[in-house]
This record gives structure tokens, sequence and C-alpha cells, in this order.
């Protein structure tokens, strides 16, 4: 008989509460996601069939074929006929000449149980509420941004209702964002900082320009994400994470990054950025494959690889995708290696990234 | 295994920052040291070698310059010179790419700089080359000699060996005081070759230096452009324009961006017993240097209605290109650029479902090709033996295929009969096309070819001309004046 909707929805919520999941419990609803996308997602399934795996060939979730994460720029991935799609989620645009990549979700529930259950494990870390600053747009200004909405969603869930948003259409409201972290330094009270890696960038540039830093009170905590994009001053990962702590008073530690895509409902996190490149994981529903991407095949651990992930809550799509991330298993999860996505040739042949730019103009 | 990259006149290695770069390929490993300069020392280098080439350099004739460059290559070409040998050892480790490849290519591209060739070569921009040497008669009347310039900044990119022979050998032909910055991809040849020149003739030796900074970066390149009386630079647009951004805007720039290379092959070329050997060529040109030269195709257009079909075309180039990747092995490719090659695949991959293409190869080959049925504008492959196969009504439609992207065309590989050759010859240099040549040398230009269509030497020089008045003015002052 065929599976519901209804019935994987209702499967990954009672999963997601499960804190003895087995490799065997992942596997078996692993296999009956991809049975139902395979089923549903016609594009998909045509992809699956050209390698020659459909649900009754394997038996593992490693053997599930990864969409390379290019393909949401192509296909219309979604089991449910996207005209009874009530959100989509989709990519900035910044490559392969402004097309953007669509995930489409028929609900949130999914995603939102997700992000929470994770966020409040991984960021929260006990905490029930904290006033939060936000340096990103919101849902109102960005409706297709799974960010904002991921943004919103922590803000609402695990905020404070004094909690704030400081980007708008001018950009950074860097006056208001200095007196709230003045606030909150003289208040005592923990704060957090949420956003794009870029924003926190325009944000140590304004301070440096003031000759401002403050020191957050000890459990502050700063979340950033997406890396610089072009959107401002490229930083390497200690040099950043060192002028956020200098500027902020937040130890290295409690600067997390999250490392997320449109492309997946679950996000990943580090445990703070003492050293850098930390070791991100992600919750008992989403796992990490590192791969040779000639083959598709795993690497032994500890060699360098693309990175697949496996996601059970992007259900109504592909759960599993090739990404453009370079990455090597460790104890514990993964390490991130950087984008591998356009890679200049070696000697004086024009690659592909170089010619659509220029094709962009 | 440590090597020393570079040819820095006038200093000693302890004098020099060394910092070390690590390659491995093929099972064995290379570090080589290439030299990071103080802003004094490079300073003090570059007006060295400005000074030694104005009282050196500049008074050799272009035959004694001719004749020691062929020397220094002839010992390049010589298998059992160490020079050569360690070429052959080490520049395979360092680029990763198969040594018969290296090999090979590298004594066809040398062959193209002995002196009869060289001949040729100056020949190609000077209908006199003793232009270079003395004041010549000008048609229009007076007399005119060609200069180089006084100091000559060379920023070479990229990893096919031997590229840099090219403009370093093009400014001693003019006599200029050369300085080469070599690539991180392959830091070795040039300064190897500059230090053969300096055994051969050690004055000659401290007309030029092969230094070292990291591509980009703004400060150490600031003093060299600084110095520059003209700069020629190779790379991406966006690193020929942070060059150009920085260079003075006396100096004369001349850029070699990355270029795309594409066949063509006429329906004449496609019977049964020319068809096999054709696609052997056009694999070759695939294969070497797995497609990272300017030359290199990374499209092939077939034309419809010959006795072998495009598609079967495709099957044939797949074939040699299988039997190629046994004989010279694609070297071991990057974490970023197999990414690059699967992500192309997975592209073709997934437009395969619309049912006009079709992947030959299999993902764990080191080689693809997506044949293609509806006719496509160019666009790059993933590289490293990716090629698109592209069938076309007639080869005619190649030319609006192409002609948007005029600022990446160079080299286009033309299998067709004489008339049609000539033919769309006119009309690819009509849309920027500035090298035609035959499949299977793509890769191999001539020698004293224009690359990138443009005057190589006679781009480099200025002419002083001696006007005919002068002359004849000069004469009422003469000693012998009546």
């Amino acid at each position: 008989m065929d599976v519901t909707e209804a019935q994987i929805i209702a499967a990954l919520l009672e999963f997601f509460d499960r804190k003895d999941a087995t490799d065997e419990d992942f596997d078996r609803l692993a296999l009956r996601i991809f049975a139902y996308q395979f089923e549903n997602n016609q594009p998909y399934r045509r992809f699956a069939a050209a390698r020659g795996r459909t649900p009754l060939s394997i038996r593992n979730w490693r053997d599930i074929p990864a969409v390379p994460i290019d393909a949401f720029k192509d296909l219309t991935l979604s089991c449910r006929p996207t005209e009874e799609i009530a959100h989509v989620f989709m990519t900035s645009g910044t490559t392969r000449g402004g097309q953007r990549g669509r995930s489409y979700h028929p609900t949130l529930a999914v995603y939102d149980r997700s992000m929470i259950l994770n966020f409040r494990q991984r960021f929260m870390q006990g905490l029930d509420r904290i006033r939060m600053g936000i340096l990103f747009p919101d849902e109102q200004a960005m409706p297709n941004s799974s960010l904002a909405h991921y943004l919103a969603l922590a803000r609402r869930e695990c905020g404070t209702p004094d909690s704030e948003g400081f980007i708008d259409g001018a950009g950074l409201a860097t006056a208001r964002l200095l007196a709230a972290l003045a606030h909150a330094e003289a208040r005592g009270e923990p704060y957090a900082l949420l956003g794009a890696s870029y924003s926190f960038v325009h944000l140590l540039d304004a301070l440096q320009r003031q000759g401002r830093r403050f020191a957050l009170p000890p459990g502050s905590r700063i979340l950033d994400t997406g890396g610089f994009k072009g959107q401002s001053r490229e930083l390497a990962a200690d040099e950043f994470y060192d002028a956020l702590s200098a500027a902020l008073g937040v130890p290295r530690d409690r600067c997390i990054n999250m490392y997320g895509m449109t492309e997946l409902s679950t996000q990943f996190y580090d445990w703070g950025n003492e050293t850098c490149p930390p070791v991100k994981s992600g919750p008992h529903w989403i796992r990490t494959r590192v791969v040779n991407p000639l083959t598709g095949q795993d690497l032994p651990a500890g060699e360098t690889g693309v990175l697949v992930h496996h996601d059970l809550a992007h259900f109504n799509s592909v759960s599993a995708i090739l990404t453009e991330d370079a990455g090597i298993v460790v104890p514990g999860g993964f390490r991130l290696l950087g984008r591998v996505d356009g890679a200049d040739s070696k000697g004086c042949s024009v690659a592909v990234e170089e010619f659509l730019k220029a094709a962009r103009g | 295994m440590t090597e020393f990259a570079g040819h820095l006149p006038g200093l000693s290695a302890g004098e020099v920052e060394w910092k070390t770069l690590h390659f491995g390929a093929w099972g064995e490993a290379a570090e080589i040291r290439v030299p990071v300069l103080s802003e004094a020392q490079a300073a003090a280098l570059a007006g060295r070698v400005r000074d030694n080439a104005r009282t050196y350099l500049k008074t050799l004739r272009v035959a004694e310059i001719t004749a020691i460059i062929d020397q220094a290559i002839a010992r390049l070409l010589d298998r059992n010179d160490p020079w050569r040998q360690k070429v052959e050892r080490l520049l395979p480790i360092v680029t990763g790419y198969d040594a018969e490849m290296i090999r090979l290519g590298l004594t066809g591209y040398l062959k193209t700089f002995r002196q009869p060739q060289l001949k040729r070569f100056l020949a190609e921009d000077f209908a006199d080359p003793q232009i270079l040497d003395d004041f010549q008669p000008r048609p229009k009347g007076g007399f005119a000699k060609a200069f180089g310039p006084d100091l000559l900044l060379h920023v070479w990119a990229g990893n096919v060996p031997g590229l840099p022979l090219w403009s370093l050998i093009s400014g001693l032909l003019v006599k200029a005081g050369s300085i080469g910055k070599v690539a991180t991809a392959e830091p070795l040849l040039a300064g190897w070759f500059a230090r053969i020149l300096a055994e051969i003739d050690p004055r000659l030796g401290e007309c030029l230096a092969v230094v070292w900074w990291k591509g980009g970066d703004e400060a150490g390149e600031r003093v060299w452009l600084a110095q520059a009386d003209a700069i020629v630079a190779y790379g991406g647009n966006d690193a020929l324009k942070a060059i150009r951004d920085r260079a003075p805007v006396t100096a004369r720039y001349l850029p070699h961006g990355h270029k795309i290379g594409f066949g063509m092959v006429a329906r004449a070329a496609l019977d049964t017993r020319k068809a096999g050997a054709l696609a052997r060529r056009a694999a070759y040109d695939v294969m070497r240097y797995d497609q990272q030269g300017c030359y290199s195709p990374q499209m092939l257009f077939v034309e419809r209605g010959g006795r072998v079909s495009p598609r079967e075309f495709s099957a044939y180039v797949g074939h040699e290109l299988a039997s190629f990747a046994r004989k010279h092995p694609r070297r071991a490719l990057a974490i970023e650029e197999a990414a690059g090659v699967a992500s192309w695949r997975g592209a073709q991959e997934l437009r395969a479902f619309s049912g006009d293409r079709d992947l030959l190869g299999d993902s764990a080959d080191s080689w693809s090709i997506v044949h293609v049925e509806d006719a496509q504008a160019l666009a790059p492959s993933g590289l490293n033996r990716t090629l698109s196969i592209v069938a076309v009504d007639r080869l005619d439609d190649v030319v609006g295929l192409v002609a948007p992207f005029r600022s990446f065309l160079q080299s286009a590989g033309i299998a067709a009969e004489p008339e049609e050759l000539f033919r769309l010859a006119g009309l690819l240099g009509q849309v920027g096309v500035t090298r035609i040549c035959a499949l299977g040398s793509m890769t191999a230009p001539e020698a004293g070819w224009h690359n990138d269509g443009r005057f190589n030497l006679l781009d480099l020089v200025t002419m002083t001309e001696i006007e005919h008045a002068a002359e004849a003015a000069a004469d009422g002052f003469a000693p012998y004046v009546d």
C-alpha cells in the first residue's frame, strides 16, 4: 500500500522525539521516505532510476542516490504538486547567473519542529528564553528566505519579548544595535546575537569606526551563518571569531556557527569556535557522508571529500543532497573545509564559473 | 626532493627568505622553495635588471640573442642533459601531468624555439628584424629602429608546462630586461631556463630575474608593478583586472585572459574511413594537459549528413579517450576539480532527462562526453577530459553559437575541405576566433603564432623614427657639406 504524506509526517515527528534511535531505525525510515519520494517526485525518480537505484534494489540509506544541489535550480523537486505548496524557500541566487534553487514545503510543521528541537539543544543549551538581536531581514522583507524564517522561529520560540531585529531597509541599524548592546551590558543579562556572517562583519566595522567595544554579560552567545557571500570583507575564520570575541566580549567557545541550506530542513551546529574548523554535527534525523564527487562512493574516514547530507526531515523534496562543500569525517561529526564550487582551471582554459560570470555581465 | 625556484641575479640564497611549496603526485613528493623578496630587495633587483639590460642586452644583436636562446633550448631538448632530466623528473610531480605527456609535449613545444623558428617568429612581426639592431630605411622615407621596454614584467599563471617561455623569449628578442613571476602551480621551468641562459652567457643571465609572490598579494605585487615599463599578464579576468587597476597608467599592459577552444567537424570529414583517425586527433587535443590550455577544446560541433553521424562520431571520440586514459592517465584531481567535473556531469545527467542528450563514459572513468542533439551555445565543459559534442545541421550555425563569447575565443580546430576551411575561417575570424588549426594540433601552436591574435613582439616595442627631413637637414651640417 502506498505511503501517504500524512503517514510520513507522523513518522517523522515521532522519530524526532526518539531518544534511542538506532542505525536500523534510521535506515528503516530513510528507505520508507526514499520509497515515498521515488513514488511521488518524478524528476527524482528518473534520476534514481538512471542510476539503477530503486526502493526495491537498495537496503541501506547510504545507497539512496544524492541529487547535486544545483539540481534544485533546474528541476522541480517536490512530491506534492507545486500548486498545492504553501511555502517555497529559495536560495539567494548568488551563483549560476541568478538562478535560484527552490525547496517546496507543503507544511512547515516538520521544518519548524526539526529546527526548534535542534536549536534548543545546540544554541539555547538549557536556557528557556534569551534576549535576541537579529542581524538579518525579517520574513516580511524576505518571504522566501529559509534563514529569515529560521531566525523568526528562533525569536518567537526562544527569544524574550524585547528581542529585536536590526536589519531594515537601510541595512544595519547601527545606532539602535549599539544601544541594545550597551543596555544588555548594563543590565548584566545574557544576550544573543544571531544573523548572517557578513552582517557581523558590518557590525565589527561599525564598532571599529567608532572605537567601541562591549563586554556582554556571561552566558551571552553568538550565532553566525552563511559566510560572507561577497557582502562584506572576507575574513579567515580565526580572524573573524577573534574579532567578534574582542569586540563583544563573547568567548569563542560561545560563538556558534550554524551550517544550513535552503535545500535542507535541518541544520548543523558546532559547539563553539574555540578552534577552527570546528566539528559540526546535527540531530539523529540527519546524517552526513563524505564522498568522492566523481563516483559518489563513500571515502574512508579521514579523507577529504564532498559532503552528502541525508536529511529525513526534507521529506517532500529529496532527502539526499550532494553539496558543493568539502569536508572530512571526524569522531562526533565532520569538519567543513570550504566550498568546492567554481574551481578555476589550473591552467589558462576558462572554467565554468568565470564564463558564467562574464555572461552575467 | 627539494628544489629552489627562481633566478635572482646579484642575490645569494642566504640573503633571501624562502617559502616552501609542497607538491605530490604519482607517489612522489617534492618541496619547492620559492623566494619571498623584501620590498627593498625587489626594488634593487628590478633596478639591477634594468641597468644590466641597458648596458648589455641592448648592445647584443638579435642574431646573437637567438643563438644563445637556441643553445639553451638545445639543452632542454637533450634528454641526456641534467637540466632536461630535472624537468622530466620534477614537472610530473609538480603539475601532476602524466610524465610521458609532459615529455612529448615539451619536446614539441621547445622545438618551436630553435633558431630557425625564432627567425620565423621575428619575421612574423618585423618585415626586417634588423630594425631591432639598427635604424633601417622605411618605405615612406626616413629610418626607424624598434626599442623594447627597459623593464618588462611577466605575470604567469597556471600549470601548463612551458607557457612562461613564450613571453620570456619574446622579451629577450626585443632586448627587454625581464622580471617574471612564476605561478604557484608550476614555479620551476622559467627559473631553470633563466639559469641555463646564465650558464651560457652570464652577463645575459643578469638581464632577467624570475621571482615569486603569492597571486593577489597586493603589497607584494605593487613594488614590481611600479617598476615595469610593460606588463604581460596571464590569468582569469578578475586577476587581470586587479593587475590593471594597480599598474602605473604609463605602463603598457598586455593581458592574456583564459580562453575556451572548440572544434568543428564537417560532414566531408565524416566518412567511415577517415572518421576514426579524426576522432583520435580530437581526443588527443582533449587529453593533452587535461584541457588546461587556453587552446584546449571543450566543445566539438559535428555536422549532420555525413556517412558517420554525430552520435557515432561521439562514440568514436569516447573510444579514443578511453584508450588515452590508459596510455596517458589523467592527473589526480584536487577535490575542487573533481567536484567541478562531477557538477558538470551531474548537470548533463539531469538535462538528459529531456531527451536531447546522452552521456558517454561512466562516472568512475577519467573522461566524459555528453552528446547533444539540439544545437547549443558554446559553454565550458567540466575540464579534465570532459567534452560536449554538439550535432549541428550546418557548420555555419556554429558561428552564431560562439559569437556571444568573443572575449573568450581563441583557437578553433577544423576538419573540413579546403574551400569550406577558408569560408568558415572568414566567418569565425569575424566573431573573434584568432587561430584556426587542424584537429590534433590544437595544443601545439606553430612557431611564430600570434597568441590571442596579437603581434607578440611588435606589441612590446616602440619605434623611434628619424624623419626624412631630419636626415636631409643633417646633411646640411655634415663636415663634407659643400
